[in-house]
């Protein structure tokens, strides 16, 4: 935005009128929210009176909070396990999806259908699925125990990070099979006459091509880790106790059920700023500012 | 250029598209041409409700408007809704602590302007449910609609299976539980994945040990009150079934309101469930077969040495009407609530399985959907001294979390019962 790209001479840039309808949409349903947030977490508004000012309170109590920084880190952890585990599985789905194998059309269809659920009936499905007197686990009781996932934390984290693997991983895929598809034939011929096998094709010429595919997809998970809510609401409720309370139902605690929407505002702060950092990071790590193809030299 | 602002952008956007999400309209207070607007839960008893607005609507002038909302964010949507001038003039609530903030905030009547007009809507309604919708010593709800007392549900067949007969005393209950332990049979189930459930055994041992007026104290600011030998006893006696196992295992990762517990005693699995009185419409709606002829009840057991009489009972007393001070027709909303003691009202409740708890509610019990069950409540609730409303109803909502997450962590072990007393302690009263 700031920077001017030294563009190839003769392209003429696009003027900013074509950016207004999209920065007017920005401004009044992101920047406008952010702002009043900001407001909002110096006050002490409850929702019904007028909200009046208390300074920094909020900022202390929430400092002091051991839930807020516990809830910080298990979002940072759910959203680390959910990058771990999704990409392997989708990358090579997504790989295998973008040949030409008989029955492939018919089984990615088959496997994309979690992306076509809404989150809330995938949480509520896992629920009954995942019954400990009367889901899978009462019958497999050598792998699963007494079958108590969700009563501690690393069992529920764990059920937590299996369903999102479950319903995310069709995304990604298919994100992957965009990009496998972009990767020239000529390569893989050329690999061929050299004498690769199908692995050694995979490491040294698919995982390099889609190495922006890669950080896409990683954006996506990343920010979609943070921002984990649905699952969490239905599957544990935060629980057992606060074990599984990422920051995002945290604040939906403080704003809508305690009704302290001054704290839940320094929450939703709190994110933006993580969330925002996280971001920052994995651009700037991954190259992605400088967005180099890939497809050099063809 | 600007794929580091856009990914800003994105990572704030989706954060605050998730706070942005409040506010909503509400349904229109047009209060000059004549209506009230009535906001009630949206629940299967709406037809209830729906009956009693046609019935006044034919005689008035003044029309009453019924305008539902869907349960799970009925609460939610009054919060919202209540200060603007989208709020309705009439309102469903639980009494208590449910109420008290819009009473602090100077929104609501006091009724008693009401009452002096017409004694009968407070003489006609049980005085221990009643009471519950007093604020500061001012009456601000009228009963609305069935009693939801917590009784103990057990399976008829298991207990005498295993030679048990209902327990009438904790010795008794926990003497039962170590047999049907050995039977291997989960003594009780518990839906500890909603928190709430649980909630309700520290509700009876707290009354049956430290008495009804623990609670009061401790609602009512007295924090030492968490701190009590009484409130101690409390807490070991709950821990000790705990951890006797009495709860099974695995009580975290099964939940009521999904149906999971009540499954475990309509199939035998379990033996005992504490539960609201609607326990008996769950089992109904899941299981006909054991609700009609497999599914007993008792009252809590008592408790040797305690100061709570063995009568109390704890639960929600009943749902009210509180009426907003804006509104523009008080005497049209007098005229309404005078409906919720009318003959139509109790036999409509009743048709449809609640328990309307006015006085003359008793000569129509014959009429209710299952008739030994109504009576059995009825006198339960009529004969109770103290009617101690749920402890997330009697604080206010902003305490419901915080002491869920710490029953939670209590029976779990993750605190101590220091801790827990720390955490009660903590919550907001007023």
């Amino acid at each position: 935005m700031t920077r001017a790209p030294k563009s190839a001479a003769g392209v003429a840039r696009p003027g900013f009128a074509w950016a207004a309808p999209a920065a007017v949409f920005f401004l009044l349903f992101a920047m406008a929210p952010l702002v009043l947030v900001a407001v909002l977490s110096f006050a002490n508004w409850d929702g019904i009176t007028e909200p009046h000012f208390n300074g920094l309170d909020n900022w202390v109590a929430l400092i002091h909070d051991p839930v807020m920084s516990q809830s910080v880190w298990t979002t940072l952890l759910l959203t680390a396990l959910g990058v771990l585990t999704q990409t392997p599985v989708s990358l090579l789905l997504g790989v295998w999806a973008a040949g030409h194998q008989r029955n492939r059309a018919v089984l990615s269809a088959v496997y994309f259908v979690p992306l076509l659920l809404s989150a809330t009936a995938v949480s509520v499905v896992w629920r009954a699925v995942l019954d400990p007197n009367f889901g899978v686990p009462a019958q497999l009781t050598w792998l699963f125990g007494d079958g108590n996932l969700l009563g501690s934390r690393s069992g529920a984290l764990a059920v937590l990070t299996f369903v999102g693997v479950w319903q995310f991983t069709p995304l990604h895929a298919l994100i992957y099979q965009g990009g496998a598809r972009a990767i020239p034939q000529v390569l893989y011929q050329a690999a061929a006459v050299d004498g690769a096998g199908t692995v050694r094709q995979f490491i040294h010429i698919t995982l390099p091509q889609l190495r922006n595919t890669v950080i896409t997809s990683m954006v996506l998970m990343v920010v979609g880790g943070l921002t984990t809510f649905d699952t969490v609401l239905i599957l544990t409720q935060g629980g057992p106790g606060t074990d599984t309370t990422v920051s995002a139902f945290y604040m939906y605690q403080k704003g809508f059920k305690s009704y302290d929407f001054g704290a839940a505002s320094a929450i939703a702060l709190v994110l933006v700023v993580v969330a925002t950092l996280v971001s920052l990071a994995v651009v700037k790590f991954s190259g992605y500012d400088r967005m180099r193809g890939t497809a050099e030299g063809l | 250029m600007g794929s580091r602002f856009a990914a800003i952008a994105a990572a704030s956007a989706l954060v605050l598209g998730m706070t942005a999400a409040c506010g909503s309209g509400g349904a229109s207070s047009d209060a000059g041409s004549g209506t009230i607007h009535v906001m009630v839960y949206g629940d299967a008893t709406n037809k209830v409700e729906k009956q009693i607005a046609e019935t006044f609507n034919k005689t008035s002038k003044v029309k009453v408007v019924l305008d539902t909302v869907p349960g799970a964010d009925y609460q939610q949507k009054l919060q919202t809704v209540i200060n603007t001038p989208h709020a309705p003039d009439v309102f469903f609530n639980w009494g208590g602590g449910s109420i008290k903030p819009f009473v602090k905030a100077g929104l609501l009547l006091p009724l008693d302007g009401f009452i002096a007009k017409d004694p009968g809507l407070k003489s006609n309604f049980l005085p221990s449910v009643f009471n519950s919708a007093v604020v500061d010593g001012k009456p601000y709800g009228v009963p609305m609609r069935g009693t939801q007392p917590v009784l103990l549900f057990h399976n008829k067949k298991v207990l005498a299976d295993a030679g048990l007969t209902p327990p009438r005393t904790w010795d008794e209950l926990v003497a039962a539980t170590r047999a049907l332990k050995a039977k291997g049979i989960t003594p009780i189930a518990l839906g500890g994945g909603d928190q709430w459930p649980t909630l309700m055994w520290f509700e009876y041992l707290y009354d049956r040990i430290g008495g009804p007026g623990l609670l009061q104290r401790a609602v009512g600011g007295d924090r030492e009150a968490w701190a009590s030998e009484d409130s101690r006893k409390a807490l070991a006696a709950v821990k000790d079934l705990a951890d006797s196992g009495a709860f099974g295992r695995s009580f975290d990762s099964v939940k009521f309101t999904d149906g999971g517990s009540p499954a475990l005693v309509a199939k035998g699995r379990a033996a005992f469930e504490l539960m609201g009185s609607w326990y008996y419409s769950t089992q109904q709606d899941a299981n006909p077969d054991f609700a009609e002829s497999g599914l007993g009840y008792t009252g809590f057991p008592t408790l040797n040495g305690g100061k709570g009489d063995p009568a109390d009972v704890v639960g929600n007393t009943n749902n009210f009407y509180s009426v907003l001070k804006k509104t523009k027709h008080p005497e049209a909303a007098a005229a309404f609530l005078k409906l919720m003691y009318s003959e139509e009202f109790v036999k409509a409740q009743l048709a449809v399985g609640n328990l309307p708890t006015t006085v003359h509610t008793v000569d129509f019990l014959d009429t209710a959907a299952s008739p030994a069950y109504s009576k059995y409540q009825y006198e339960l609730v009529k004969a109770a001294p103290s009617f101690q409303l749920s402890w997330d109803q009697a604080y206010p909502q902003s305490a419901s979390t915080p002491m869920r997450t710490a029953i939670q962590q209590y029976v779990d072990g993750k605190i101590d019962a220091d801790a827990f007393i720390k955490a009660m302690q903590a919550l907001p009263t007023s």
